[in-house]
C-alpha cells in the first residue's frame, strides 16, 4: 500500500469550548484531487491551517508523505512537499510580482540565512520567477507591483507562489473566490495543467467547478465529516442537500 | 528592494565628501568632536533600524549593547589589563552573545511584548550598572580607558578618531545595505510584512528575527567599543532608557527602512542635543517641537519625507524627465 499524502487522525481544534473540528480523520492518496465542500463555518479552512501547521491541533494527529508532522512548524512541513494558498489573499504588496515569487523560491534555499549575498545578483532564481510568472500567464506583468494588479491577477499570483515550490501536496484555499466567469476559467484551465502526481486538496463553494475537478469530495459540516466518497456518491447522499439545502 | 538611484549616488557622493573634509571645514575641535559623536550615534540608529525599519520590531532596550560594549571596553583595558585591540574585541564579542540571549528572550513576543521585553532587559542592565558599585563604579561610573595607537595613529587627536570612527560608519552603512539586499535580510522585511506567508513558504520567521537581532546588536557593540574610547569613560547613563528612546528618535526622525534615514535622525539629535543647548536652555522642548513637527508633516520621517515632497514640488512644475518615484520604491518588501 503506497503511503499517503495526507493522513489526518482523530482531529480536534476548540476555539475556547467551539470545536471548530471535531474528530476529523481522512486520507489522501498521493495524486488524488480532493475537494473539500461545506457551507460557512463548516471547519474546512481551520482544518487547512491545522494541516498547514498555522495552529496546533487540540487533538490528533497529522501525517504527510508518512511523516508525523503533528509536533512541526508551518515552515518545516513546507520544506516536506507542502504548499497552500489562502482564502484571503496575502502578498507582499508593496513588491512586484516578480519579487513575491522569488520570495517563494528563496523559502526552500539556503539563500534565506545568507547575510551577504545580493539576491538581485542570483539571475537563476529571477529566471526561474520569471518562467513561474509565465506558467499562470502573468510574465507581462513581473515588474509591476502587487497593489497595481487586479484580484484575479492577484488570485493567480498566489497559485504562481504556491506553484513555484515545485509541491507534492497543494492546498488551495477557495482559489476561485471573488473571481468572474473568464477569471474562473482561466484558473480552471491553468488548475488542470498541474502535473497528476501533486496532490491536491481544494476548498470551493462553486458546486459545478468543484465536481468537475475533484476525484473524492469531503463534505464538512460543523467541524465534522458528514459525507465523503467519489462524485456521484456525494451528489446522490441526502446529506449533502442536508448541507446545502436545508432539508 | 531599495534601489540606488542616480541622484542618490550624487548625494551619497557629496555627503561622504562632506564628511570626510569635516575636519578642514570646521577649525574647531568641538565640532570635530560633535562630528565624532554623530558618527557613533549613526552607528548605533542603523543597527536599531535593522530592527526597527526592515524587521518591524521596535526595541527600547538598544542602548544595552551600547553600554554594555562601552562598560567591557573600559573595564577590560583599563581595569583588567587587556590591550586595546583585545579588550575591543573581547567587548564586541561578549556583547554579541548577549544579543544572542537578549534576542533568544525577546522574541517570545511580538509587538507590545517585544517592546516590553526589550525596556525590561535593558532596565535590568541599568540597574546592575548602577547598583553594583564595586564593578562598575556606580553612579560615578567606569573610567581610565585610554585610546589606542592603531598603526602608530595617535587616537587622542580629535581628527584621527574621527576619522577612526568614520571608518566603522562606513563599514556599518557598506555591510548594513548589504544585508537589506541579502537573503537574510529580505527574508526579514518578508517576516515584517508577512510573518504567516513567510511561514507557510518555508521560512523559519523566529530564526530570521533572532538572527537579524543579533546582527543589529553585534553593531550596537561597535557604537559601544567607539563611545567607550572616545568617551574614556561610561557610566550608568549609557544604558539608561532615554538612550534608547533617543536612539529610537533617530530612527524615526530620520525614516525608517531606509539608509540614510538613521544617518540624519541622529545628526539632528546629536546638534540639538550638543550644539542648540548651548544656546537654548529648553532645547528638550525644542527637540519635542521639531519630533512633533515631523511627525506631522513628514510621519515617514526626514529623508523618505524628503524624497515625497521633492516629487510633490517636480510634479507641480511638470518636470517630464524624471517622474516622482512612489515612497514605496524606498521600502523594501
Amino acid at each position: 500500500m503506497t503511503v499517503p499524502a495526507l493522513e489526518v487522525t482523530g482531529l480536534h481544534r476548540f476555539f475556547g469550548g467551539l470545536p471548530a473540528v471535531c474528530d476529523v480523520s481522512m486520507r489522501v492518496p498521493a495524486g488524488e484531487r480532493r475537494l473539500l465542500l461545506g457551507p460557512n463555518g463548516a471547519g474546512k479552512t481551520t482544518l487547512f491551517n491545522l494541516v498547514a501547521g498555522d495552529f496546533p491541533p487540540s487533538r490528533g494527529e497529522i501525517r504527510i508523505f508518512g511523516e508525523n508532522v503533528t509536533r512541526k512548524t508551518a515552515d518545516q512541513r513546507t520544506h516536506l512537499g507542502m504548499a497552500r494558498t489562502y482564502q484571503i489573499i496575502t502578498l507582499f504588496a508593496k513588491n512586484t510580482l516578480l519579487h513575491n515569487v522569488v520570495m517563494s523560491l528563496m523559502g526552500l534555499l539556503r539563500l534565506r540565512f545568507n547575510p551577504l549575498s545580493d539576491i538581485r545578483r542570483q539571475k537563476t532564481l529571477w529566471d526561474e520567477a520569471r518562467a513561474t510568472l509565465a506558467l499562470v500567464g502573468l510574465e507581462h506583468l513581473a515588474d509591476r507591483t502587487v497593489a497595481d494588479t487586479s484580484y484575479g491577477e492577484k488570485r493567480r499570483l498566489e497559485i504562481a507562489m504556491a506553484l513555484a515550490q515545485k509541491p507534492k501536496l497543494l492546498l488551495l484555499d477557495e482559489p476561485l473566490a471573488g473571481l468572474s466567469a473568464d477569471e474562473r476559467r482561466d484558473i480552471q484551465r491553468l488548475l488542470q495543467t498541474i502535473p497528476r502526481e501533486v496532490t491536491i486538496i481544494m476548498i470551493e463553494h462553486d458546486m459545478d467547478v468543484a465536481l468537475a475537478f475533484a476525484d473524492v469530495i469531503t463534505v464538512m459540516q460543523r467541524g465534522q465529516i458528514v459525507v465523503e466518497g467519489n462524485r456521484a456518491d456525494v451528489v446522490a447522499d441526502p446529506k449533502t442537500r442536508e448541507v446545502y439545502l436545508g432539508h | 528592494m531599495i534601489s540606488t538611484s542616480r541622484p542618490q549616488i550624487v548625494l551619497g557622493l557629496v555627503a561622504i565628501a562632506a564628511l570626510l573634509a569635516m575636519p578642514w571645514l570646521v577649525t574647531s575641535d568641538y565640532y570635530v568632536n560633535i562630528a565624532t559623536q554623530i558618527v557613533i550615534a549613526a552607528i548605533l540608529a542603523m543597527s536599531l533600524n535593522v530592527l526597527v525599519g526592515f524587521g518591524g520590531m521596535v526595541s527600547l532596550g538598544h542602548a544595552s549593547y551600547l553600554g554594555v560594549a562601552a562598560y567591557l571596553t573600559v573595564y577590560l583595558t583599563a581595569h583588567a589589563g587587556f590591550g586595546p585591540l583585545a579588550g575591543a574585541l573581547a567587548a564586541i564579542a561578549a556583547t554579541t552573545i548577549l544579543a544572542m540571549l537578549f534576542g533568544y528572550l525577546a522574541l517570545r513576543a511580538s509587538g507590545l511584548g517585544f517592546l516590553m521585553i526589550t525596556l525590561a532587559l535593558g532596565q535590568i542592565l541599568w540597574g546592575i550598572a548602577y547598583r553594583w558599585a564595586s564593578l562598575t563604579g556606580g553612579d560615578n561610573g567606569l573610567g581610565g580607558a585610554v585610546r589606542p595607537h592603531p598603526l602608530g595613529v595617535d587616537l587622542m587627536n580629535p581628527t584621527a578618531f574621527f576619522y577612526f570612527a568614520l571608518i566603522f560608519l562606513a563599514a556599518a552603512m557598506w555591510l548594513i545595505s548589504r544585508f537589506i539586499q541579502s537573503g537574510l535580510g529580505q527574508s526579514l522585511q518578508g517576516a515584517r510584512d508577512q510573518p504567516r506567508r513567510m511561514r507557510a513558504l518555508g521560512y523559519n520567521v523566529w530564526l530570521i528575527q533572532w538572527l537579524s537581532f543579533v546582527f543589529a546588536g553585534f553593531w550596537g557593540a561597535i557604537a559601544g567599543m567607539l563611545y567607550a574610547y572616545y568617551n574614556q569613560f561610561v557610566s550608568p547613563q549609557t544604558l539608561h532608557l532615554t538612550t534608547s528612546a533617543e536612539t529610537l528618535l533617530m530612527v524615526i526622525a530620520g525614516g525608517t527602512g531606509t539608509l540614510f534615514g538613521p544617518i540624519v535622525g541622529a545628526a539632528l539629535v546629536v546638534i540639538l542635543k550638543n550644539v542648540v543647548s548651548a544656546y537654548i536652555t529648553r532645547w528638550l522642548m525644542l527637540l519635542g517641537i521639531i519630533f512633533v513637527t515631523i511627525v506631522m508633516f513628514m510621519p515617514e520621517g526626514l529623508v523618505p519625507g524628503t524624497r515625497r515632497l521633492r516629487g510633490i514640488v517636480r510634479k507641480r512644475r511638470g518636470s517630464p524627465t524624471t517622474p516622482a518615484l512612489p515612497v514605496t520604491e524606498e521600502r523594501p518588501t
